[in-house]
């Protein structure tokens, strides 16, 4: 349902994201959606003249992207926070807060991702 | 002259929210600027893939509280999309009329601030008299000050009376009046432009560079508000983007000064167009698919990303407010800046702190 949806791989991002900038496109921000599996979605939300553009890719959880704060310096918010939250290896980021830009010292890691919970009854432990 | 590194906030007079901020001077210039946050992460987004999707629009709301209206009409709007609902077309203009008394009442807290932020004690408390003002029509026609919680899936919860719509009309004339009256000592009074005409200029170029929305992409030329698309009644309504073009901290103050004439324009446009008919319309079912939002806050255009499953539950909500798109600009505008200028160059982006950590 999300319109201008155009899906690349790790290798063509910033090429992508450079020709969204030649093209006079502001980057609006990133989207991370953990598929469930051992997948992570991750979109890149662009607008010109209120049209929205999205760069779309699918990626192995805790795999490398490259930063795109070279392109665009006011990525480096939403990349911190996707390396925080979602354990994302980016890489590059111009203003790198080392996983501490939202989360402190003995904080869950990358809460964002969906926890595996296994529910063992009572009487089953040994079991288990 | 060695360099020294002064640290700025998170507990600061000025600053209503805890921002930090790592300022290389170089004797009371500032050479470089590192802006930290993380003192209010509350992990939002991800309560709201743990409550039902009708629930969210609670939570939504407590992103932010001076912008909650505005939160909870864009989450609306996405599963709404999601869902093929057609809201009525009085909730239509009754969401407007909601959301441009929160944009009175957010531009006037700030605009009280800055005057603190200066030091014009009165100038502070004549602004916020008229706050108080709109916070008083928002608890006569939602029943609360600030989260006022009247929207909901498929319209609003609540309706206003003919009699409190022209009770609101009456207090919106006077709050205009008052503004004309304080609006010379804003913007011509000696003092204060010595403290805002030409302080933290930002150009168009670097506006579009560091992708700048909001008053702070207005005041620095760039037409772009959100609300010229035609979302919910907007479409409806007469209006142009208020644009400056020094792109100083006194092009913000003038842009958000004339919004405030804007928005209570727009009230009583609104008003006159009301029609009659439902608030609110039922829906069956969950949503499914994916959907993007877009809405304009008093602090620029807000994005809610929505995935659904067809369960009770979203698979994720994303929210990238307006703060979190400005806060780079500080890295171009805070270099070359004076230490004394700080305090009010960061009030004039705005910041929500709350928002940007969610």
């Amino acid at each position: 349902m999300i319109e201008n949806v155009k899906q690349i791989n790790v290798q063509e991002l910033l090429h992508e994201v450079q020709s969204m900038q030649y093209d006079g496109c502001r980057l609006i921000t990133a989207t991370c959606i953990d598929n469930n599996d051992d997948t992570i979605d991750l979109y890149y939300h662009f607008d010109k003249d209120y049209e929205i553009r999205n760069l779309k890719l699918t990626v192995p959880k805790g795999s490398a992207v490259p930063s795109i704060s070279r392109i665009y310096l006011c990525a480096l918010l939403v990349e911190n926070e996707m390396k925080e939250l979602f354990g994302l290896n980016v890489e590059n980021i111009a203003i790198d807060y080392g996983g501490h830009m939202l989360l402190s010292d003995g904080a869950p890691e990358n809460p964002m991702l969906r926890q595996q919970i296994t529910i063992v009854k009572k009487g089953e432990e040994n079991n288990a | 002259m060695p360099k020294t590194v002064i640290p700025f906030g998170p507990q600061h007079p000025v600053l209503p929210e805890p921002l930090h901020l790592k300022l290389v001077m170089q004797d009371e210039k500032i050479i470089e600027a590192i802006p930290a946050i993380g003192y209010v992460h509350r992990g939002l987004e991800k309560l709201t893939e743990l409550k039902e999707f009708t629930q969210n629009v609670y939570v939504v709301e407590r992103i932010c509280g001076i912008c909650s209206c505005m939160h909870a009409m864009a989450y609306c709007q996405g599963i709404e999309t999601l869902m093929n609902l057609q809201i009525p077309d009085r909730a239509r203009f009754l969401r407007v009329i909601w959301a441009e008394l929160h944009r009175i009442h957010s531009h006037l807290l700030w605009m009280g601030l800055l005057a603190d932020s200066f030091g014009f004690e009165s100038l502070f408390m004549q602004i916020w008299r008229n706050r108080e003002k709109v916070m008083d029509i928002m608890e006569e026609t939602a029943g609360s000050r600030v989260i006022i919680s009247v929207n909901t899936i498929g319209g609003t919860r609540r309706d206003i009376s003919k009699e409190l719509l022209l009770k609101t009309k009456v207090i919106l004339e006077e709050i205009r009046e008052d503004m004309k009256r304080i609006e010379p000592v804003f913007l011509n009074d000696y003092t204060v432009k010595h403290r805002l005409v030409g302080i933290g200029t930002l150009t168009k170029e670097d506006a579009q560079r560091h992708c700048a929305v909001g008053p702070m992409a207005r005041a620095s030329g760039i037409a772009m508000d959100f609300r010229t698309t035609g979302y919910s009644a907007y479409g409806e309504l007469e209006f142009e983007p208020i644009v400056r073009t020094d792109g100083d901290c006194y092009a913000r103050t003038d842009v958000r000064m004339q919004e405030i004439y804007q928005s209570i324009n727009l009230i009583e446009e609104a008003i006159g167009k009301l029609p009659a008919g439902e608030i609110a319309v039922p829906f069956k079912g969950n949503p499914t698919g994916e959907v993007i939002s877009r809405v304009e806050q008093p602090r620029g255009e807000v994005l809610y990303y929505l995935r659904a499953n067809g369960t009770k539950n979203l698979e994720r909500m994303r929210v990238r407010t307006p703060t979190f798109a400005n806060i780079p600009t500080l890295l171009q505008m805070l270099p070359g800046s004076e230490l004394a200028d700080v305090p009010v160059l960061i009030l004039t982006i705005d910041p929500c702190i709350s928002c940007t950590e969610r």
